[in-house]
């Protein structure tokens, strides 16, 4: 029997080298200094926090500290020195050093054949406790991929930038958010930065009141900004009429952060119709707002017979109510919302009042389709796809294994492939949900929200910088399992990990060490997913069910 | 990124396949007109075949390196068998040549163009009929799933002896149903696609019905529903089996082929020219 000691939390610090000097010096700085050290819990010390979630970055005049479009998974606080945020136009790919990301060459990736353990889940001891650093891109995007400005009063000339002062904080939204990047930042001056990983961040967030407002009002103002001028409805206003369309939003948010706890619940209940969710507008309910998706999904249905039949579900971006809004600024005083929107979880609205509204983006647009005037031309058959991914909660999926059971043949090549790509373990298992011939079988989707990473203690579980696929890091894994009981869709496993002779690895207690692990869509393999490719009658595919796709790539 | 192939790039294979199928054709009757001897190039072109037929089973040793779908490679195989069906035929002259050795030969090849057929029509075939039964259930776990059922139906009789106080369903239960929970059944039925299970657990279930009490009735249509289920695992069963060990036989009978066409083509090469 293999004796290791069981991984903790804070076995792997997030800046190997933070020293309590540099954790008190950290307590001195006035935005650590103004939290209240003892709302923190005794398991979760401030001082514990500093020193095992945070690091110390030092930058240098035109180092680009966070990239536009990387995944990222921590915030920064300016300590010393001033930094540059682009604000427009977007700086080019060559300027922001971007490289594509690490694949195994041919030769490597044939070595697996032999090189690949005979016992499943085998790991080196050593391996088990997470004493190997970091893989690129695991932790933050800082460390890893810091490239600088060549030419930094260029850019300063020939783009729009911001200053961003000592004590401001920024890369909270895609911290904690699980989004991208919204803009690139680099340094303007020599300076200092604590860069906060999202577990750290989280706790400031929970236990501190002056954070969890900071952090909240930053949130919002961002993703208002940002948010507004994507959508093509305020793409062509002013800057003026943009700022009073700003000033007049109003905030609101439906359902739990962790949706995937009730959404458990009720499927439990067989409880999953729109009738079940929250509702954000009801049939017959006065427009007096645009209801614009910031973050998350909200389904929009009509009633039929005893139930709710599914005409489209939103995303971010998308908007409701637009039709009735302009009907009623075109003067027919009656109208009511015909369609009731519900949020599918966890929905971030963004409200626009009628009167702003009216004042600076009817005049400009084309009158609105009317939704449901999609209904008459459909049979209730064309929607059940849709209900039934809404149902899933299958939206979410952006690599969602499709297998088309109409052409699988059930031999398994897909599944011998995945292991031969993962040291000899499969990485999903071959069933799942199924509608009509189409099963979606348990391997992670990779999801728009990966509701997966919300509880991980260590950040092990992490978008990666470059295309945001959902990996899980091995060295830093504890092993408590609280992404695979986060995970809605039952696609992440925890298994018992063995050294290589076969025994499994036990802490001083006796107990199994265990890890999670899960489809890593072969990261580092060349050619893509070997499930795809190794499928000798086509019938597996990865599908995102966003949008309009699930309509167009999907066979009907 | 891979792409699967358009209608028309679908249609690409075949398209070559004839053409080179009409070309070796047209040259071997040609030659045969001039007095020339066709066989020694008909000869290389399905030796070659051959060889590269067995590729695809290089393919899916190698999943891990990129050599492309392995759906692009199975369609090559199965265009190539059907050549090399026609080729073989250039190549000998005939449906059944003569000669021990080369009789050998042919056998070989005939089995394994014909256990070819069968696996690529059973493949097309069985696929829809298991989803239509409704159900998944990985082949592995076939026996374990018969276990549970197993057990469920032993549990309805137990609980209809306790409640009722009769024995007779659990009389019937170990006359016939018994049996038909022990292992999966109805083998040649399922294969062809027949309903032979769910005609037989109906007639028993009808048989033994008329002797039930109104209070047993309950358990009798439990038991149905898991007799319902037994049925679709042994169809699951049947086809699956078949679409896994038809290669048991295709794969060997291939390797020996090849050895064959490897000992035929060194001494023709060795004699002949």
């Amino acid at each position: 029997m293999a004796t290791v000691t069981r991984p903790q939390r804070w076995d792997e610090p997030f800046g190997p080298d933070m020293t309590d000097e540099d954790v008190d010096w950290l307590l001195q700085r006035p935005e650590i200094a103004a939290i209240d050290s003892d709302a923190f819990p005794a398991h979760t010390p401030l001082a514990g926090i500093l020193r095992n979630d945070t690091r110390l970055v030092r930058v240098s005049p035109g180092d680009i500290v966070v990239r536009e479009g990387d995944y990222g998974n921590s915030a920064f606080l300016i300590v010393e020195g001033s930094l540059r945020v682009v604000l427009a136009p977007d700086l080019p790919e060559a300027v922001l050093g971007r490289q594509p990301a690490h694949r195994r060459g041919v030769f490597s990736a044939l070595s697996q054949l032999w090189r690949n353990h005979r016992v499943a889940e085998a790991r080196a001891s050593r391996g088990a406790r997470g004493t190997t650093t970091a893989r690129r891109g695991d932790t933050s995007d800082a460390a890893d991929t810091r490239v600088f400005l060549q030419d930094v009063p260029a850019v300063l000339d020939d783009y729009q930038t911001a200053t961003l002062d000592e004590g401001a904080l920024f890369g909270e939204l895609a911290a904690l958010g699980r989004v991208p990047r919204t803009a690139t930042v680099f340094a303007e001056t020599e300076g200092r930065l604590l860069e906060i990983r999202w577990q750290g961040l989280r706790e400031f967030r929970r236990y501190d009141e002056g954070w969890r407002r900071r952090i909240d009002e930053n949130y919002r103002r961002n993703a208002l900004a940002v948010h507004l001028t994507e959508s093509p409805l305020f793409a062509g206003l002013d800057p003026d009429s943009l700022q009073q369309v700003i000033d007049a939003t109003l905030f609101e948010t439906y359902g739990q952060f962790d949706w995937h706890v009730s959404y458990q619940k009720l499927r439990e209940r067989g409880a999953v119709g729109a009738e079940h969710e929250p509702v954000i507008a009801n049939v017959g309910d006065y427009p007096d707002g645009l209801l614009m998706v910031r973050a998350g999904f909200a389904r929009v249905s009509a009633p039929i017979g005893n139930g709710h039949r599914t005409i489209t579900y939103l995303g971010a971006g998308d908007y409701f109510g637009i039709e009735s809004l302009y009907a009623l600024w075109k003067g027919d005083s009656d109208r009511v919302l015909s369609t009731m929107l519900t949020a599918l979880g966890y929905v971030d609205i963004l409200r626009v009042p009628a009167p702003v509204l009216e004042r600076y983006v009817f005049p400009n647009i084309d009158p609105p389709a009317s939704r449901l005037a999609l209904l008459d031309t459909r049979a209730l058959e064309d929607d059940a796809l849709t209900e039934w991914t809404l149902e899933q909660r299958f939206m979410n999926a952006t690599q969602a294994m499709l297998i088309d059971l109409d052409k699988c043949v059930r031999c398994d090549d897909c599944v011998r492939a995945c292991a031969a790509a993962h040291d000899g373990n499969p990485r999903f298992v071959r069933q799942g949900k199924t509608f009509d011939h189409w099963m979606v079988a348990n391997a992670c989707m990779h999801c728009i929200d990966p509701v997966c990473m919300i509880g991980c203690p260590t950040g092990a579980i992490h978008r990666t910088a470059q295309g945001g696929m959902v990996v899980i890091n091995d060295d830093t894994c504890i092993g408590c399992g609280t992404c695979a009981n986060s995970c809605p869709y039952g696609n992440i496993r925890m298994v018992e990990i063995r050294d290589p002779a076969g025994n499994t690895l036990r802490d001083d207690d006796h107990r199994p060490i265990h890890k999670a692990t899960k489809c890593d869509l072969c990261a580092g393999q060349p050619g893509g997913p070997s499930c795809v490719r190794a499928c000798p009658h086509d019938a597996l595919r990865r599908q995102d069910f966003h949008g309009e796709n699930l309509f167009t790539e999907a066979p009907r | 990124m891979t792409t699967r192939p358009s209608r028309v790039g679908q249609l690409a294979l075949p398209a070559l396949a004839v053409v080179v199928a009409v070309a070796l054709g047209g040259y071997a009757y040609r030659a045969a007109q001039d007095l020339g001897d066709p066989h020694f190039l008909t000869g290389y072109v399905l030796f070659g075949l051959m060889l590269g037929l067995v590729l695809l089973r290089g393919r899916k040793a190698l999943s891990v390196v990129p050599l492309g779908r392995a759906a692009f490679w199975l369609r090559v195989h199965v265009v190539g068998g059907f050549l090399g069906v026609i080729v073989f035929w250039l190549h000998t002259g005939a449906l059944w040549p003569i000669g021990l050795y080369e009789q050998l030969i042919a056998g070989l090849f005939y089995f394994v163009s014909a256990s070819g057929i069968f696996g690529y029509v059973v493949q097309r075939a069985y696929p829809s009929r298991l989803t239509q039964t409704g159900r998944e259930i990985i082949y592995e776990r076939i026996p374990a799933a018969i276990a549970e059922l197993r057990d469920a139906a032993e549990d309805v009789i137990l609980e209809c002896g306790e409640k009722t106080g009769s024995d007779t369903l659990a009389k019937y239960y170990v006359e016939t149903f018994e049996w038909f929970f022990r292992q999966p059944r109805f083998f040649a039925s399922n294969a062809v696609g027949a309903a032979r299970g769910a005609h037989w657990t109906r007639h028993h279930c009808g048989t033994v019905a008329r002797y039930l009490s109104s209070a047993e009735e309950p358990y009798l249509d439990k038991l149905a529903d898991l007799l319902a289920a037994k049925v679709v695992i042994d169809t699951h069963y049947a086809a699956q089996r078949i679409m896994k060990t038809w290669l048991w036989g295709h794969v060997p009978a291939s390797m020996a082929l090849i050895v064959l066409a490897i000992w035929h083509f060194l001494a023709v090469n060795a004699y002949a020219l």
